[in-house]
């Protein structure tokens, strides 16, 4: 679905990110972990062509990013929330992506209404703009606005982040059963690992612009993944 | 502890992406700075002369006195409109060991280094050498020059206090304009003769100088009333939300234009739910009246070509001027997102023309009654318009490739100063000042009649244009997307 090839993007030659060859499958639910400054929005930007690669270019479904704005038709996002337009009401905000991704009326009325336990009757029917929301609730409209109009690749800059515990397992399920219905490609980063490890079909741990592992989910993935970010002093003491 | 506070400022100022590269900003305003003070110093110099040529019998000193509070009604718009107020982001030094009134009378303090209160030295001191110093002992002088100075600082901190109220209450503005102009009429038909009575105060202050000190007073209160004012709004809750409900109108009717109409919702929602965009559009309804300034005849006198050419170029396309030069930075909080969605450049740019187009046009019906008094208003403002829609457009397109800044619409409006200061305006004058050079130009060749005939032809020939040359633009600014959105997430 993703291929990256020879992707370098690096800053005054300070390489922030360097990933020679990888493949993202469809249908896969593709975990990335890493430390602050490991490169993992940076990944993202580079795929949604928000910045340019130093070396390298990502082909997505047989398209070069950075050549076509075909892929726009078959991928969405929702990176931070200056992917929200803070003077719209969450209604409209959703009119107005789903109206982009040529969805009717009805079809988006549909839809909400799935994602009416998600929401937690914060969301919508609110007098209210995105910019007055809480991050949280800002999160979940960017979210939902993410999965509109049936995309075939999905990506979420850090999506559990700022939601309460109730809503991240929520999110979870939500991710899980989007993708087994709609063959979707997820692309996940998170800092919580057991939320991470849970929903993904394939983990990759960046570390200063570099995979250091790749991993196939298996039900040791969380205890592994652990071991790899607890500090080393720890492991002494025991 | 306010060295700490200046170094903070200074950093905020110098590191923010935008500095160093409005290079042009900079030299313009400059140019302004040197351009006004040359015309204050000339001014002071003349007045002396003027005065006793024009009013042979009387006092020249006291009809200088006369004439000092219609300077301060109109020095007070003009800081409303141009002086930048202070500011520092505080949120990050209410938990710090600084105590609020620190903050407020710092920022006062940064306040009074503004040019607007250097600019009037420039007349004020050749006046004060050559007209009051011959007529009055030396303590006299001193006494009436710190007086006006005084009374200079009184008006600074009163424009500073309204514009932190008016940030608040838009609508402010327009009151105190027509409170401004309530009492100029008051004035103007002598009912009560409010200019000489602060004549007759300084005139008084020239015989006992020791009235000067209660001038301060004044001053001083406004100072405290900025200072208390600021220490009421130093509180995250004022900061961020309103909690009230949001007046919800529907723009839905829109979509039956298709993807070009939900643009033009999404810019309608823009400039009406937020405050600048949205003082933007309430000064266009004022500038309608612009007329009523410009197309006044002295009697025996004609009203210059020009004239007719800046008064169409204002009245017809404020709107898409004073908008227009920050396309597309008004989307530049999401801009990231738009990038991503399925949308084409085309679209966005074709829903501005079709916006300004449509707001262009409504302004120019509102002008007609202006026929009135000059029929050829009906051409001359057509001109205008196809000159605007065809040639200043595609300018403001070719600029916004450019942008820099991001414009923060997301901030509630207290404490949100963003905008409103000279710099807005100094991106006008080119869109301005174009037209009427092009007039001159025309003129030399085909007349007066023939140049508006010429100027219209430009602009009609950009409007049939226009698919091609927003096609072209749609293509630089894929081209200059990374940039944009650099730029944006730097400032």
């Amino acid at each position: 679905m993703i291929q990256i090839q020879n992707l370098v993007k690096a800053y005054n030659k300070e390489i922030v990110l360097n990933i020679p060859e990888l493949t993202i499958e469809k249908g896969e639910i593709f975990g990335l972990v890493g430390n602050n400054g490991a490169g993992k929005t940076t990944m993202f930007n580079i795929v949604l062509d928000l910045i340019t690669a130093s070396k390298g270019q990502v082909v997505s479904k047989g398209i070069v990013v950075r050549e076509s704005e075909d892929w726009k038709d078959f991928t969405s996002a929702f990176i931070d929330e200056t992917f929200l337009i803070g003077y719209l009401t969450a209604e409209e905000y959703f009119a107005f992506i789903a109206g982009l991704r040529r969805m009717s009326k009805a079809e988006t009325s549909d839809f909400l209404a799935t994602y009416a336990d998600f929401f937690n009757g914060e969301i919508t029917g609110k007098k209210k703009f995105i910019r007055d929301f809480s991050k949280g609730n800002q999160k979940k409209v960017g979210i939902v606005a993410a999965l509109m109009g049936k995309p075939e690749i999905v990506v979420l800059d850090e999506p559990f982040a700022n939601l309460d515990p109730s809503s991240q397992y929520k999110l979870r399920k939500m991710i899980k059963d989007f993708a087994a219905a709609n063959g979707t490609t997820f692309l996940i980063s998170d800092h919580t690992l057991e939320n991470i490890a849970d929903v993904s079909t394939r983990l990759i741990i960046l570390e200063k612009g570099c995979v250091v592992r790749d991993v196939p989910k298996t039900e040791n993935t969380l205890q592994e993944v652990e071991a790899f970010f607890k500090p080393v002093v720890e492991a002494h003491l025991f | 502890m306010n060295q700490t506070l200046f170094t903070l400022a200074w950093r905020e100022t110098i590191r923010s992406a935008y500095w160093g590269k409005s290079l042009a900003t900079n030299i313009g305003l400059g140019f302004l700075a040197v351009y006004f003070s040359v015309c204050f110093l000339i001014l002071g110099f003349a007045i002396p002369e003027m005065l006793t040529k024009s009013f042979p019998n009387a006092d020249p000193v006291s009809k200088f006195n006369g004439i000092l509070l219609a300077y301060f009604a109109v020095d007070l718009i003009i800081r409303q409109l141009m002086q930048k107020l202070p500011t520092v982001s505080f949120k990050p030094l209410l938990l710090l060991n600084i105590r609020r009134p620190k903050i407020a009378n710092y920022l006062m303090i940064r306040s009074v280094f503004n040019f607007f209160n250097v600019l009037p030295l420039f007349l004020l001191l050749p006046v004060t050498f050559s007209l009051v110093a011959n007529a009055h002992s030396g303590l006299a002088t001193t006494s009436w020059f710190l007086a006006v100075f005084i009374l200079i600082f009184s008006n600074h901190f009163l424009a500073i206090y309204l514009k932190w109220r008016f940030n608040e209450a838009e609508y402010g503005f327009f009151i105190l304009l027509a409170a401004l102009a309530g009492l100029f009429a008051v004035n103007h038909y002598g009912i009560v003769d409010l200019s000489g009575a602060l004549g007759k105060l300084l005139d008084l202050i020239l015989v006992y100088p020791a009235l000067t000190i209660l001038l301060i007073l004044l001053p001083v209160l406004f100072y405290f009333l900025n200072v208390r004012f600021l220490q009421s709004r130093m509180f995250l809750n004022v900061l961020s939300v309103k909690q009230k409900e949001e007046k919800i109108r529907d723009y839905s009717w829109l979509d039956k234009m298709g993807e070009t109409g939900r643009f033009i919702a999404l810019e309608l929602k823009l400039i009406w739910r937020n405050k600048r965009p949205r003082s933007l559009a309430m000064m266009t309804v004022l500038m309608l009246s612009y007329g009523l300034l410009i197309y006044r005849a002295q009697p025996g006198q004609e009203i210059p070509g020009f004239a007719f050419v800046l008064g169409g170029i204002i009245m017809v396309g404020m709107f898409s001027i004073s908008y227009g030069q920050f396309f597309p930075a008004w989307h530049s909080n999401y801009f990231s997102m738009l990038m991503c969605q399925r949308l084409t450049m085309k679209q966005f740019l074709r829903s501005f023309y079709m916006l300004v187009t449509v707001v262009s046009v409504i302004c120019y019906l509102l002008t007609l009654p202006y026929a009135f008094l000059f029929p050829k208003i009906v051409y001359t403002h057509l001109a205008m318009l196809l000159y605007n829609l065809g040639v200043n457009i595609p300018i403001m397109f070719f600029v916004g490739m450019y942008s820099k800044k991001r414009l923060d619409l997301g901030q509630s409006t207290v404490m949100n100063y963003q905008g409103v200061s000279a710099t807005q305006w100094l991106g006008a004058l080119p869109l301005m000042l174009g037209p009427i050079t092009l007039y001159y130009l025309f003129k030399l060749i085909f007349g007066d009649t023939g140049s508006y005939i010429a100027l219209g032809a430009i602009g009609l020939t950009g409007i049939l244009c226009n698919s091609i040359i927003i096609d072209f633009f749609a293509k630089q600014y894929r081209k200059q997307k990374h940039q944009l959105i650099k730029n944006y997430k730097n400032s």
